[in-house]
């Protein structure tokens, strides 16, 4: 018996694989069809982010003293380091620019109908954490624009009526912008958001293969 | 027995459009991934493949030391590690018995590391912790020591003294 044989035999491999991946998908010709690629193609990017971002990590230190001297120790003397920081450095362009196009597929195909309204906030939740990657990623680097366009994001967060100046220093961590900012925003980046987008990601993902892919719409339905 | 018997599969007698588009699918991620892990995989391993950095301190004139009175110099060391570059306070000692060959020692016993003085009188290294002697030439004379002074490289860059404060150990 194969290895495979044993396997599935003990598993029912088999019948999960077909359940994930033989499902029916509707007919969708030319653009219409290619619209369809755009979650997958978000996911493969969050892949890469995981992937890039925990080497990332190997070498990158959340300290003042420290952060921009490690990161241009990945881009002068790891090897492929450039490569790997450039990879995430455009992929968390692309998870916003990927996630918003599919959004926008779902919405004007009418895709977010019953009975897929959870899916659809599952997906709005996505969206959202994938802003906070990218707001909290924004700093790591530590140089001026890290710097000022997180002063200038707390800021805005601080002119929320009443709880504004509470809530400024609770994302900063502080009065002003320090060590205590960055060391939190970086506890978000690795820790809490990656946990909350796999955690999230199950369920949208379950919902997807739960109701099936909806019809694209057609003239006159 | 399972109640799901596991298909067996069966190659295709003859490649039909939807098993060559499988395949070829399950190429193109097969290619995607595998640059990605070798880019992934190269930086991981990529401390084993840096060269440990070179830093020569120039110590003074080579003029300046007399011929058979070793000096003690002290010296500042810049060091860089990874993204961390660190000063360090520390002193050699540099003997010549021509001022054309120069021999640079590590101030510390190689007993346990007790800082030892020069003796002018008996012309001899003293470590006054457990009386080891060592010559001018770092070999040792009498006491518990187990190897000859430790030496740093020394090189003559015009009449610049400069040594390379690593230890290298001889057995």
């Amino acid at each position: 018996m194969s290895v495979s044989a044993w396997l599935c035999e003990r598993t029912g491999i088999d019948r999960v694989w077909a359940a994930l991946m033989e499902r029916r998908i509707p007919e969708a010709r030319g653009w219409a069809g290619l619209l369809y690629t755009l979650g997958s193609a978000t996911m493969l990017v969050f892949l890469v982010q995981t992937l890039t971002g925990f080497l990332l990590a190997l070498n990158y230190v959340s300290a003042p003293d420290h952060a921009y001297d490690s990161v241009r120790y990945i881009d002068t003397s790891v090897i492929f380091g450039r490569l790997v920081r450039g990879l995430h450095h455009w992929g968390s362009s692309f998870m916003v620019v990927l996630s918003v196009l599919h959004m926008l597929r779902v919405y004007f195909m009418g895709s977010y109908k019953y009975p897929r309204e959870a899916t659809w906030l599952a997906g709005v939740g996505l969206l959202l954490l994938v802003l906070g990657f990218s707001f909290t990623g924004y700093l790591l680097p530590w140089d001026q624009k890290a710097y000022w366009a997180t002063v200038v994001g707390t800021t805005i967060a601080e002119q929320t009526p009443v709880v504004g100046p509470l809530l400024g220093k609770i994302l900063r961590g502080g009065d002003a912008m320090g060590p205590a900012t960055l060391s939190r925003f970086y506890a978000f980046h690795v820790l809490a958001l990656p946990a909350l987008t796999a955690g999230l990601i199950t369920v949208h993902l379950f919902l997807v293969i739960w109701h099936g892919i909806s019809d694209p719409p057609r003239r006159g339905s | 027995m399972p109640d799901h018997p596991c298909r067996e599969k069966t190659a295709p007698s003859r490649l039909g459009r939807r098993d060559f588009l499988a395949r070829a699918s399950a190429g193109l991620a097969g290619l995607i991934a595998a640059a990605l892990s070798a880019t992934g995989l190269g930086y991981f391993v990529s401390p084993a493949f840096q060269r440990r950095e070179e830093t020569w301190v120039d110590l003074r004139h080579t003029g300046e030391f007399k011929p058979g009175s070793p000096a003690l110099v002290e010296f500042t060391q810049r060091k860089r590690d990874a993204w961390v570059t660190s000063q360090r306070r520390s002193s050699v000692w540099i003997v010549t018995p021509d001022g054309k060959n120069f021999k640079a020692f590590d101030p510390r016993c190689t007993h346990l590391g007790c800082p030892y003085r020069w003796d002018a009188a008996a012309s001899r290294f003293a470590c006054p912790c457990h009386t080891a002697m060592f010559g001018p030439d770092g070999a040792v004379l009498s006491g518990p020591p187990p190897r000859p002074l430790d030496q740093y490289a020394v090189k003559i860059d015009g009449d610049r003294l400069l040594i390379l404060p690593m230890a290298e150990k001889k057995a």
